[in-house]
């Protein structure tokens, strides 16, 4: 029975024209685009990436791309879990609503989202004039990037967390509540174990997605060399100014960073089993 | 019996935990979109009317739509034949392709736009045979189409494999036991099971290539009236002080964002439903 | 139970839907009919308003009545040295209208442009400006000069060299400036010059694209001065900005150049038209326009005319006084260059 099933899903719709055409699609695509990458950025050798990412200018974009990057993954875990918490356990009216807004950074634009930062945190206005008058800039400097990042990779740790917590059983909490524990012993006995992969899952895709973040971060960051200018930007500025080996060479770092993400990410799901974006 | 706490109780933790995320979200998320509005309505909505709707500004949404139009069919169906392909057959090489078709996810659109100029540009590897075919992809529309099919590939394929995964192939084989053809199978067997994931990632697709824009600002040049998308017209538009035309561009891109979303919501509601069934 | 609606129909019907009205007016390739002609700009970013508010509409009527044709113009504005490099890169623009020389010289050296450019009247330049340095209004920090640029607590704005014309012509001017003895570099020390300039790069906090972004930073608040061109301050103030600006005791002369890409232009068959276009850029109606957005007139009648409005410069030099384009890029823009070494020196002591 097996083999007449086998048989004729290897046919048709699901059968090797469809499957060639895939692997055609993406050879094309993803596959090729990104070799030519590697190509570029290895003109010089391997010798030549060193040489295009220890320039100050170019090794101060990385630090900043990953430190931003970083800082904001930690906000962002503590959070998101937070969020999806409050969401699942303790839900209210109006709590709906705040669910669907959750999702609203995946929707928007990158580069809308950084307009509405700096219309909400410029310098002229109210709310940036105050930031200012307390020492803290906000746009156009290192915190609004992380703000940026923070706005643009909200949803991804809620959204992987909530749906791990939903199946939790509230019976092993209560247990634990009858057997005298209190809230955070709970919390982080019986209810962050279960919960932990997700959470790391999420972190690690909302830093890398982060980590290539261009357009709200272009318009909020000022692109100021050695001080807020990022990686992406970085690259951006160097395939402008017609030097794509540079351009290429950085670009294999942050792809280098991109697949070590996406490998750690798989190993915490384990292959097969695909999360919902 | 001391200890006992029912979940959901609202002890000082909760509330305190509770209030946090409402005021993160709240910050994060509400006031950006409000300073956006507010920024609108300062600069007039007659005038808003008027420069979206007129010229230029509308072409670039026209193009943006097409684009997302363009992305979403195309990938939709590549979602589903590649879901199918790597979640039911076993081939060599699937593991790479499969993690292949997730890197879009992480890569810097910068680095998008970057690969194609290195492939499609001068001196590119496939500009020999462009210019005797008298094909233009770079600074031309051929160009975003690519650019905007590479960043918005995963997202279809992502929620088509989950399902096909959850789902299993039983229904498949009985149907095949039966006597079916594989086109039958597919159709009457496969898309319907299907159909609430294609339709969500399908969205996502939109959502994506609406907001693409550093992709298209390099591979395109954001030439008014040729390559122009509604994110870049954004830019210019800030570039030229027509203030008026950049943020209610921005409302619009952002409006749309909203609306998706909430088709998003409808989906997942449904989708809820029918798990309930 | 599942409803049984056939989802491929479903789908297509809206996509159908959504596809044919979009796809009427965005035509993919423009045929180039007998009535309407399309020209393809590459411009830097400054003279946005100067071409879309005056020259385009006035070509086309001056066309219309010549030859009974509409003609459609498609733009970009980006960086002048971005530009370039785009038109080079495949950017099929039929007419490159930049900022400084080198960038046109670079299209030509690529085999695009196949005429010489500079044999009209003007040396192939159709506008000018100086460089000069904007301020707030009042000019509350009384920058006066270059070197006041260097003093503790000012914040200054200048674009990229990577990208931006506007920003050679300003780091070309503050060198020359300094050179010429006219800071507190001795003269001829380029030594001393490079100090100054690193100086005055220490003190850069955003260095954005090209001129007209940093124009937009400036009028975000950001920064006590900005160094650009004149004629960017001149539209600031014409769009209700309220700057004042400072002219250095001794700046640079800008000259802009523009010339028809042959390559392209004849790909297009608008060669006619690009040649038209460029050759109306030097009249006095397309220098008028230039003038009210604050560029000094190539073209002597409509210079004379506007030039009350234009304030003189003490030491007024131009590039020549400084060298060619070709050894100044290499001396000062080239990797390992006097730009280099100041911004390196300037990252030293930040």
């Amino acid at each position: 029975m097996k083999k007449r099933f086998r048989a004729v899903i290897a046919a048709g719709p699901m059968g090797p024209g469809t499957r060639l055409a895939v692997i055609l699609y993406i050879v094309v695509l993803v596959l090729i685009p990104l070799a030519a990458i590697v190509e570029k950025g290895l003109t010089g050798g391997v010798d030549g990436i060193w040489r295009a990412i220890s320039t100050p200018m170019a090794s101060k974009a990385l630090f900043l791309t990953l430190w931003t990057a970083a800082l904001m993954a930690v906000i962002n875990a503590v959070m998101g879990t937070a969020t999806a918490w409050v969401l699942v356990r303790h839900p209210f009216p109006g709590s709906r609503f705040l669910a669907t807004i959750v999702d609203l950074p995946f929707a928007i634009p990158t580069l809308v989202a950084g307009i509405m930062l700096v219309t909400l945190f410029g310098p002229q206005t109210a709310l940036g004039a105050w930031f200012g008058r307390h020492g803290l800039q906000i746009v156009f400097a290192n915190p609004g990037i992380v703000l940026a990042l923070l706005f643009i990779t909200m949803p991804l740790v809620v959204r992987a967390v909530e749906p791990v917590l939903m199946e939790l059983d509230p019976a092993e909490e209560e247990a634990s509540f009858t057997l005298g524990a209190g809230s955070w012993t709970t919390f982080f006995r019986v209810v962050l174990p279960p919960i932990l992969p997700a959470i790391a899952s999420g972190t690690i895709q909302c830093f890398a997605r982060a980590v290539a973040e261009f357009g709200s971060v272009v318009v909020v960051s000022g692109n100021i060399p050695f001080r807020t200018l990022t990686a992406p930007v970085y690259i951006f500025s160097e395939v402008e100014g017609d030097r794509p080996a540079v351009a290429a060479a950085v670009s294999i770092v942050l792809l280098l960073i991109a697949i070590g993400l996406l490998f750690s990410t798989r190993w915490l799901q384990g292959f097969v089993r695909r999360e919902r974006v | 019996m001391a200890g006992t706490r029912r979940i959901g109780a609202w002890s000082r933790g909760t509330l305190f935990l509770f209030a946090a995320v409402v005021i993160y979200l709240a910050v994060l998320l509400l006031l950006p979109i409000a300073a956006l509005v507010v920024q609108v309505a300062k600069t007039g909505l007659s005038s808003l009317f008027g420069q979206v709707f007129g010229g230029d500004a509308l072409r670039a949404l026209e193009m943006s739509l097409i684009l997302a139009v363009i992305a979403a069919v195309v990938n939709g169906i590549f979602g589903v034949a590649a879901g199918i392909v790597f979640v039911r057959h076993k081939f060599m090489g699937r593991r790479v392709l499969d993690a292949l078709s997730d890197m879009p996810l992480s890569v810097s659109p910068v680095m998008v736009g970057l690969a194609f100029l290195l492939i499609f540009g001068r001196g590119g590897w496939f500009t020999p045979i462009l210019d005797l075919l008298h094909f233009k992809i770079t600074f031309a529309f051929p160009g975003l189409v690519i650019a905007t099919l590479f960043v918005t590939l995963p997202f279809t394929l992502r929620e088509v494999s989950y399902v096909l995964l959850e789902l299993g192939e039983e229904e498949e084989e009985a149907a095949a036991i039966l006597g079916a053809s594989p086109w039958q199978i597919f159709f009457r067997v496969t898309l319907p099971n299907i159909k609430n994931a294609l339709a969500y990632g399908v969205t996502l697709t939109i959502a994506r290539a609406l907001g693409e824009f550093g992709a298209v600002l390099i591979i395109g040049g954001a030439i008014s009236g040729k390559t122009q998308t509604g994110t870049t017209f954004i830019n210019v538009a800030m570039e030229e002080r027509r203030d008026a035309a950049a943020y209610g561009m921005a409302l619009v891109l952002a409006v749309a964002s909203v609306l998706l979303l909430l088709v998003l919501e409808a989906l997942k509601k449904v989708e809820i439903k029918a798990d309930e069934e | 139970m599942r409803r049984n609606v056939p989802v491929p129909a479903t789908l297509g019907a809206w996509l159908a839907l959504i596809l044919l009205p979009a796809l009427l007016p965005v035509g993919v390739a423009h045929a180039q009919g007998a009535t309407e002609r399309t020209l393809t700009l590459g411009v830097y970013t400054t003279p946005r308003e100067a071409y879309a508010n005056g020259i385009i509409p006035a070509f086309q009527e001056f066309w219309k009545a010549q030859r009974g044709q509409d003609v459609r113009f498609e733009t970009s504005y980006m960086g002048s040295g971005a530009q370039s490099r785009a038109i080079v890169g495949g950017f099929e623009a039929d007419i490159a209208a930049l900022s400084l020389e080198p960038d046109v010289t670079r299209i030509q050296e690529a085999g695009l442009i196949k005429h010489d450019w500079k044999a009209t009247p003007h040396g192939g330049m159709i506008s000018q400006s100086i460089v000069v340095i904007g301020v707030r209004p009042g000019n509350p920090k009384g920058i006066r000069d270059w070197d006041d640029l260097c003093r503790p607590g000012v914040q200054v704005l200048t674009p990229n060299v990577r990208t931006s014309g506007g920003a050679m012509w300003n780091i070309a001017a503050i060198f020359g400036a300094a050179l010429r003895g006219q800071t507190s570099a001795a003269p001829g020390d380029t030594a001393a010059a490079v100090t100054l300039l690193s100086k005055i790069l220490a003190h850069v906090t955003v260095m954005d694209k090209g001129a007209r972004e940093s124009m937009l930073t400036f009028e975000r608040g950001i920064g006590d001065a900005i160094i650009t061109y004149e004629n960017e301050i001149m539209t600031a103030k014409l769009a209700g900005q309220p700057y004042d600006y400072v002219i250095p005791k001794s700046t640079l002369l800008i000259v802009n150049p523009a010339a028809v890409v042959d390559t392209y232009a004849e790909k297009h068959g608008s060669a006619d038209v690009a040649k038209a276009f460029v050759e109306f850029l030097v009249t006095p109606e397309a220098q008028r326009a230039f003038a009210t957005q604050g560029y000094r007139p190539v073209e002597k009648t409509v210079g004379a005319e506007v030039a009350a409005q234009f304030p003189p410069v003490p030491d007024l030099f131009t590039l020549a006084d400084l060298g060619d384009w070709p050894k100044i890029i290499k001396k000062v823009f080239d990797e390992g260059g006097v730009y280099d070494r100041a911004l390196n020196a300037a990252q030293g002591t930040k």
